[in-house]
């Protein structure tokens, strides 16, 4: 395979533009999503809700270390049938069709306007002004399937393959600048990590059931079959055996 | 008696701090990526084409990796839970990041 001579026109014109043309791009993607996005609105009956749920749970799970008169108590709290929580909340069943919610839809809209419409737009624009020129070559030797993934704009069936045209190279930017945005932008990237960890710290109480009335039915359910069982009630005798055993070993 | 001598038989659970945790591979990604793009830079300025140039990125990991360990020091299991995925944890996504700057830099400065 002879060697191509390029000209080093295409690097200072073709090569480099792509790749600085294809960074600030995303840069600016960035910024144009953290304009777009939306606070998402939390509404205060769902998180009484999980609230209520997330109390059950743990009285049915650590009801145990509570007295049978504080645990029925609470149980009766939640489960009697007049005046318990879970008897007297009635929530609408909610139905979850994401596209009759317009705040869904905006969002659907918002991802694709800085997603995909970015990469139509300029990948289309860098394919006309810049079409038709090889501008390196991939320093190892690749097989014949990579042809049409790496020379996209240019049919030459005895090139090569480990040619890369200039709409090739742009695509190949697009996918593997993915990494350093997170280098470039990480004090912001770094901040929505901190939200985010935030929420997953507050995630138990924001995860809301997506249908109250059968998770209460649920809860209710499972509070209801819930034997109580103390587990402190040989504690005395448990510790005095346990004080015993320390004078012993001294 | 029994109370305790279970205790005694079982190994000590130890507890992770699920931020602290995130928060030391975000750090670890960072460098990783870093890595990635300096050695393929590195490669591409050398003119290292095949096996060598992937040779070269698997002993920059290693390099990488053997320097998060003294950066660690023998208490190492403070800070990771495990040493092998470490090594090997994120080794495909920085190859894409490694092979893209030394695409980059061969072609800048050995193809023309």
């Amino acid at each position: 395979m002879a060697e191509l001579l390029l000209d080093p026109n295409i690097r200072l014109w073709v090569f480099l533009p792509i790749v600085i043309i294809t960074f600030l791009v995303g840069i600016v993607r960035h910024y144009v999503s953290i304009i777009l996005s939306s606070q998402k609105k939390i509404e205060l009956l769902q998180v009484q809700d999980s609230q209520v749920m997330i109390r059950a749970r743990l009285l049915r799970e650590n009801g145990k270390y509570l007295p049978r008169q504080s645990f029925a108590m609470r149980r009766h709290w939640f489960n009697n049938e007049e005046t318990g929580y879970f008897k007297v909340q009635k929530r609408a069943a909610t139905s979850q069709n994401p596209m009759t919610d317009p705040g869904m839809m905006t969002d659907m809209l918002k991802g694709n306007v800085t997603n995909v419409l970015p990469m139509i737009v300029i990948g289309g624009w860098i394919n006309w002004m810049f079409s038709g020129f090889l501008t390196t070559k991939v320093p190892f030797p690749l097989t014949l399937r990579f042809k049409p993934m790496l020379q996209r704009g240019v049919e030459l069936a005895y090139l090569d393959a480990s040619w890369v045209s200039s709409a090739s190279w742009y695509f190949l930017n697009v996918f593997g600048l993915r990494t350093i945005y997170a280098l470039v932008l990480g004090e912001n990237n770094a901040a929505d990590q901190s939200k985010i960890m935030q929420e997953q710290m507050s995630g138990a109480a924001m995860a809301m059931p997506p249908d109250p009335k059968a998770a209460f039915k649920a809860e209710w359910e499972a509070l209801e079959i819930t034997e109580h069982k103390w587990a402190l009630a040989t504690i005395e005798t448990d510790l005095l055996a346990s004080f015993v055993e320390k004078e012993k070993t001294h | 008696m029994s109370v305790v001598k279970l205790k005694d038989n079982k190994p000590e659970p130890v507890a992770y701090s699920d931020a602290a945790l995130r928060n030391n591979a975000v750090v670890v990604e960072y460098c990783r990526t870093s890595m990635a793009a300096l050695s393929g830079s590195t490669a591409g300025v050398l003119g290292l084409t095949g096996l060598n140039g992937f040779a070269f990125y698997v002993f920059s990991v290693v390099v990488l990796w053997v320097m998060f360990m003294i950066k660690a020091g023998p208490n190492w299991h403070k800070y990771y839970v495990s040493r092998q995925s470490l090594l090997t944890s994120g080794f495909f996504g920085a190859l894409f990041t490694y092979v893209l700057f030394w695409t980059f830099i061969y072609g800048m400065v050995h193809v023309y």
